[in-house]
């Protein structure tokens, strides 16, 4: 279904120009942070294991934001809830997980990440249901998952365990020089996702429900529940972040505005090829995309541009991928 | 489009022909250029790499400010680049500037150590979450000035107005002021940051010797001078209030009566250069400024100069507020024209050596 379909179709192509149509976007946006991280290594005096760990931990909880919305975008949906997700996922690791051992806290880590997947297809459910827009919904779940995570942690506080931080940073004080748990739990986590929704049934039929409803609802999908299971990877996803959040500082802060987060994993979407109307985009680009986000300061940082420069540089370059993909798609419906 | 494994969209595609590859890769050119283009844009203001002038060694300053947009933040930086440029031996301070959380900063700060700084300059937004990169940082030959708020990490140097007298001197001058009796508004600062919860100490410490003092509303402004008025217009207009402690969001509180249609109570709030020019201006106000200088980042960067100078430098340098509610004095204080939420009290002795102007132009070394 998914590698022989289109070959029928587009019989005329040359391979490798199908090849580069298919994954062009994924390499292209890898090429661009494998580029700055080779001009930030230039900018700076020194480059080595602590910072390519500093960037890859640090980027950590937004790559897995980012494919939390990816996953929910992909559906058709839009999660604006995923910041408050984080938030709130953060604060109860570090509540939970206080003076707790390595063992205990995988085991709180694991029942956060379920919890968050039913809380949040709960949410799926009251779209489907109601048949309010998932963007007002959702803006609703961010505040209610914000207001929650206040009431858990009141004041910044809790802890988890030296080997929790490792996994997520690969030190147990969430700083050194070895940026390899982060990498591979990125890989795994990543991985796992991509190949589920590019390989089962269940997985591309998020695909083929966000990409056209109807003929989704006409060859059998059921929309209702496509819906419902995008919101509940989605919202584990989210809680991962959380828990990456609360390993790199070692505790919990509740009043960490989760707006924040959801604003730059729609970012990281964008800029990762994952088109907004839904249906179209793969979860391989959007942790570059996530990791050039972070990156983004740094780098500007280091070329001795103003901070909020950053911001504003971030803008541009929504805007730019967004006029550019709308071009393309604006000339290929022009042209059939 | 793009990279997909829909069938759906593979089929749009297919409809188009042959030319869909080429204009693929045109838009993935148009956005590599767009990067590029802009990189390059914002590279051009900062080709000189100051500093090699005279054979004296020269230093690099990090900072790191997690609150954007905040008077009494933004008076802080300025003060740092002032106290940077009047030392004449800093070729750059590298700003980490930005709206953000714990991980956020610990990231900023491993950011500023990846940069090259010399010594770093923080405004933490945790007690004790930073140990670790400060730590690193230590163990990198970087010293750590926390300023504003105390951090646990042993090896950090702590620059501060005094938090839990500011929170005392302030409450005590107005449970005085009340005759030691009546209903009290607190407007707290920023929910757990250290220095909120240290004035609060101090704060409780005063409450606690008079018995006839009642507090009837508690919340936290933010620091936010819109929340700060939004919530004043709230206690003015639904209870009744003998007086009011602020932590430093006041003259927006202040605007409030006249829109409420209230007669002022005593105020309590800092020595930001908007509400003292309300105290010397307005009839019938009275209130209380208590010094708590932004400036105080100024004496941060000196302290992070005289460590990289090889000086000998106490690991923490506290100021003590002063309690400020005599006309004659608030005179003294004020300056006319000065940005509004910023303090008027900037050249704090003996420790900085710019001048009042130099932190009003906010201009670092190279600027």
């Amino acid at each position: 279904m998914t590698a022989a379909a289109p070959q029928s179709l587009v019989a005329s192509t040359v391979p490798w120009k199908r090849w580069v149509r298919r994954h062009g976007w994924t390499v292209g946006i890898w090429l661009i942070l494998i580029l700055l991280i080779g001009y930030y290594a230039t900018l700076i005096p020194r480059f080595g294991g602590f910072q390519v760990a500093s960037i890859v931990n640090n980027g950590t909880p937004l790559v897995f934001l980012a494919v939390a919305q990816g996953v929910i975008v992909i559906a058709g949906g839009i999660d604006l809830g995923v910041g408050g997700m984080l938030v709130l996922s953060s604060v109860s690791a570090a509540r939970l997980m206080e003076g707790q051992s390595f063992e205990a806290t995988i085991i709180i880590a694991i029942a956060i990440l379920i919890a968050a997947a039913i809380i949040n297809a709960g949410v799926g459910w009251i779209i489907t249901v109601s048949n309010v827009p998932d963007i007002v919904i959702t803006l609703g779940s961010l505040y209610v998952f914000q207001g929650l995570a206040l009431s858990v942690l009141p004041n910044p506080g809790g802890g988890t365990s030296d080997g929790f931080r490792w996994i997520f940073t690969g030190s147990s004080t969430g700083i050194g020089t070895n940026p390899w748990p982060a990498a591979l739990m990125i890989v795994i986590v990543v991985g796992a996702v991509s190949w589920w929704m590019a390989r089962t049934r269940s997985g591309l039929s998020l695909y083929a429900a966000g990409s056209d409803r109807t003929a989704a609802y006409l060859s059998g999908i059921r929309a209702a529940r496509v819906k419902i299971v995008s919101y509940a990877v989605g919202g584990a996803l989210a809680a991962l972040a959380g828990l990456a959040n609360t390993a790199i500082a070692g505790r919990g802060n509740a009043t960490t505005v989760g707006g924040n987060h959801t604003l730059n994993s729609v970012a990281a979407i964008v800029l990762g090829g994952v088109a907004l109307t839904g249906g179209v985009g793969s979860l391989i680009a959007v942790v570059p995309a996530g990791l050039i986000l972070f990156f983004l300061n740094p780098i500007l940082t280091a070329m001795g541009v103003d901070p909020s420069g950053a911001q504003v540089f971030q803008g541009v370059l929504i805007v730019i991928v967004m006029a550019v993909t709308g071009i393309l798609e604006w000339r290929r419906r022009r042209r059939s | 489009m793009h990279c997909t494994w829909d069938p759906e969209a593979s089929n749009k595609s297919g409809n188009g022909g042959g030319n869909n590859e080429e204009e693929e890769v045109v838009g993935l050119l148009a956005v590599f250029l767009a990067f590029a283009m802009i990189m390059a844009a914002c590279g051009d203001d900062d080709d000189a790499d100051g500093g090699d002038g005279g054979g004296e060694e020269t230093f690099t300053l990090g900072v790191s400010n997690t609150l954007v947009g905040n008077a009494w933040r933004e008076q802080m930086i300025c003060a740092i680049k002032a106290e940077a440029l009047a030392r004449g031996n800093v070729d750059r301070v590298v700003l980490q500037n930005r709206n953000t959380d714990v991980a956020g900063q610990i990231a900023d700060i491993q950011t500023l150590i990846s940069q090259g700084v010399d010594a770093i300059i923080i405004n933490p937004a945790d007690r004790s979450a930073l140990d670790d990169v400060i730590e690193e940082a230590a163990s990198q030959g970087i010293p750590v000035i926390s300023v504003d708020a105390p951090v646990t990490a042993p090896s950090a140097y702590f620059v501060s107005n005094d938090q839990v007298q500011y929170g005392e001197v302030g409450a005590r001058w107005l449970f005085e002021a009340l005759g030691g009796e009546g209903n009290v508004a607190y407007m707290r600062g920023l929910d757990g940051h250290p220095a909120d919860t240290d004035r609060d100490t101090g704060f409780q410490a005063a409450l606690a010797d008079y018995p006839g003092i009642e507090i009837v509303y508690e919340n936290w402004t933010g620091w936010d001078p819109s929340v700060g008025a939004q919530q004043g217009l709230e206690i003015l207009t639904t209870m009744e209030v003998d007086g009011i402690w602020t932590s430093g969001i006041d003259y927006t509180l202040v605007e409030q009566f006249s829109v409420a249609g209230v007669d002022f109570v005593p105020v309590v709030g800092a020595d930001n250069n908007a509400f003292i020019e309300q105290l010397i201006t307005i009839d019938g106000l009275v209130g209380a400024a208590v010094s708590n200088p932004p400036s105080v980042g100024g004496v941060g960067a000196a302290v992070a100069l005289d460590i990289l100078e090889g000086k000998t430098v106490d690991q923490q340098t506290l100021l003590i507020p002063a309690v400020v509610s005599e006309k004659a004095d608030l005179e003294a204080m004020f300056v006319p024209d000065l940005t509004a939420g910023w303090s008027s009290y900037m050249e704090i002795a003996p420790y900085v050596s710019y001048t009042t102007q130099m932190v009003i132009d906010c201009k670092g070394p190279g600027e």
